[in-house]
């Protein structure tokens, strides 16, 4: 399993397009990927209720963790879709 | 007796967007469908086969719905349907139908309650989590009309001029109203940021949303008018308000300056947030840029934006104007907006705390120094006229320290042997403060520019987001009035100009008293341009001024919105 921090950059936080990329993305790994506040519950990445739910703005601290065979690619795209601004 | 189905009536609700309109009353019911708990269930087999139909045709419906979204209105609202199909796919919300469905319930019944218990979740919540209901509320229609067999009603080919009325509108539903046709739509649910403002927003569409339950009295087929400055409909409207809501429709863009009838010019000019809103202020006439705000290029990014990058941005600015003015806002940042890249603390009361001019004199001095850099470049190199202002100014020291950095940073560039050229400096008239030192401030600068919207904020102590004090918080109150009229003084008296860029400059009742009291330049978004040009070159200036005298005398609001409309 790998985790991972990062600061969440899109303006809209965890919520519209930047939710919904994340969800997606979540989907088309065999992994178990979650996804919550730094410190806090996380929750499962490939549900888009969970993960609006979180309620998580642009500039929070989330914590990603990936467990399963392509961990390491999952989470890598999980980390890119956070940190990059929304055009 | 009964009442007067001709009668006016008002009912108040939010503006979706800036512009008015005048039509037929039209409702919309999303189609009627038989309650889910009256529904009687088929063994579990057959009702979880009628759940993953009613599901794979929502899903087919939704990329339909996504492409032509994306291609009438933009691809970012269209990623809303992206969202809507992860809801039909999400095990929190399916494993729970499923369960139901297994247990004998109907697949109507199933979907209802998965669906509202969500939606109670996130009801209640602010903001965007309270927009995630009205997503859900979409979603759960949509799979019960197509477990009803329902057809989905068309709104691509209603008549010309109708203002629809709706319960409330989903994504789907706004995207095939047609701008062209549509004099508007009014709703009884929604804010200025849930996604049918938005739609609204990005097609053109006159639109009352958050107009509550009253709306439901409001029959079929009855004249109405949108009127967006008032963010009122107007049932059965009268002569004026028809004059009022049309006024400004087909007026005609007046590209060159404006003055009064006795000769006297106003600059009117446009406030940006992005450079995208460029083509719009020439597009509507802007004689130049009122107030460039600076904060989109430090937005949304890891590291700020460099030297370079923001010569570009404000070379584009003043290429745009080549005969005018673009006054540039140094950057206005405070613990209301996330920044990655910058320290900004939780504070308790971030609009009273370090921001603005506070932050570029001490946190960010580095963020200020490259910015005044990439200003003083851009004078120098840009076709048109550049002005700096700063933002939240209330001391002198302030000032100073502001004005000296623009000196240091000339000085470094004149040794480095880098074309430069200091530009028109100027303050921001907010606070109270600045209204009692205006004339020390005036002074020492070439222009003041008041922000009705913060000076309001900050004379009348009321917060310009929190609705229960929208009264207090209006530039007409007379103490924001009088400060106004001591700050055009205190710019005249020495020599400086003096412009408004609050939505005060923007309203074209107002233009009259504006003009009166003395303002040089009037600043304001790109929409409202024609309108107050067309109200300049009407007014007289000693008329004007007697209008403006006479406001300044009343102790109410309420007798100063009598004077306006003498």
């Amino acid at each position: 399993m790998i985790e991972r921090t990062v600061t969440v950059v899109p303006e809209d936080g965890l919520h519209a397009r930047p939710a919904s990329q994340v969800v997606e993305a979540a989907n088309n790994y065999d992994s178990t990927v979650t996804v919550g506040p730094a410190g806090g519950e996380d929750v499962d990445a490939s549900s888009m209720l969970a993960v609006t739910g979180l309620g998580v703005g642009s500039g929070d601290k989330v914590d990603l963790t990936a467990d399963g065979s392509d961990e390491a690619a999952a989470i890598d795209e999980l980390e890119t879709i956070l940190t990059t601004p929304e055009s | 007796m009964h009442d007067n189905p001709h009668k006016t009536r008002t009912i108040s609700g939010i503006s979706a967007t800036p512009l008015s309109g005048l039509g037929t009353a039209r409702w919309y019911h999303s189609g009627e469908q038989p309650d889910p708990a009256e529904v009687s269930a088929a063994d579990p087999e057959t009702e979880q086969q009628r759940f993953d139909d009613a599901r794979a045709a929502a899903i087919e419906e939704l990329e339909t719905e996504r492409e032509s979204t994306r291609q009438r209105v933009g691809s970012e609202e269209a990623a809303v349907f992206d969202a809507h199909r992860q809801f039909l796919t999400d095990p929190q919300l399916t494993e729970p139908i499923e369960t139901a469905i297994a247990n004998g319930a109907a697949a109507e019944l199933a979907v209802d309650d998965a669906f509202g218990d969500a939606i109670d979740q996130f009801e209640g919540m602010d903001g965007m989590m309270a927009e995630r209901a009205d997503d859900l509320r979409d979603v759960r229609g949509r799979l019960l009309r197509l477990l009803s067999g329902g057809e989905r009603t068309d709104l691509t080919d209603l008549a010309e001029g109708t203002v629809l009325f709706a319960e409330r509108l989903t994504p789907s539903d706004t995207a095939q109203l047609d701008p062209d046709t549509i004099a508007g739509f009014v709703t009884m649910t929604g804010g200025r940021t849930s996604h049918v403002s938005i739609f609204a927003r990005s097609l053109g569409i006159p639109a009352i949303v958050g107009a509550g339950g009253e709306l439901a009295e409001i029959s079929e087929s009855t004249p109405v008018a949108i009127d967006a400055d008032r963010e009122d409909v107007v049932v059965n409207p009268d002569t004026v308000v028809r004059e009022r809501v049309t006024a400004g429709r087909d007026l005609t863009v007046r590209e060159d300056r404006v003055e009064t009838s006795d000769g006297r010019e106003i600059e009117v000019a446009a406030n940006i947030g992005t450079a995208a809103e460029l083509n719009g202020a020439v597009a509507q006439g802007a004689d130049g840029i009122g107030l460039f705000r600076t904060e989109f290029l430090f937005l949304n990014r890891e590291q700020p934006p460099s030297e370079d990058e923001q010569f570009e941005s404000y070379i584009e600015a003043l290429n745009s104007f080549p005969e005018g003015r673009v006054v540039v806002r140094t950057l206005d940042i405070g613990g209301d907006k996330p920044i990655p890249y910058l320290e900004l603390p939780d504070e308790e009361n971030p609009f009273l705390g370090n921001r603005g001019i506070r932050r570029s004199l001490g946190a960010d001095s580095d963020l200020f120094e490259t910015q005044l850099r990439a200003l003083l470049r851009a004078a120098a190199a840009g076709d048109g006229t550049l002005s700096v202002m700063f933002p939240l100014v209330a001391t002198i020291d302030e000032l100073t320290a502001a004005l000296d950095a623009v000196n240091r940073v000339a000085r470094d560039l004149d040794t480095e042997g880098i074309e430069y050229a200091t530009p028109e400096l100027g303050v921001m008239i907010e606070t109270p403060a600045a209204i009692f030192m205006a004339e020390a401030f005036a002074d020492k600068v070439d222009f003041l520019s008041i922000g009705t919207n913060d000076l309001a904020q900050y004379v009348m102590a009321a917060d310009r987001e929190n609705e229960a004090v929208a009264d207090l918080h209006d530039p007409q109150q007379p103490a924001v009035l009088r400060a106004i009229k001591r700050a055009v003084e205190a710019a005249h008296n020495h020599d400086a100009w003096i412009g408004m860029c609050g939505e005060m400059a923007g309203d074209p009742e107002l233009t009259e008293l504006l003009v009166g009291l003395g303002l040089d330049e009037l600043s304001m978004s790109a929409v409202t341009i024609p309108a107050v040009k067309a109200n300049v070159t009407e007014i007289d200036r000693s008329e004007a001024v007697s209008c403006s005298d006479r406001a300044l005398t009343k102790t109410t609001k309420t007798m100063i919105n009598q004077t306006d409309t003498q």
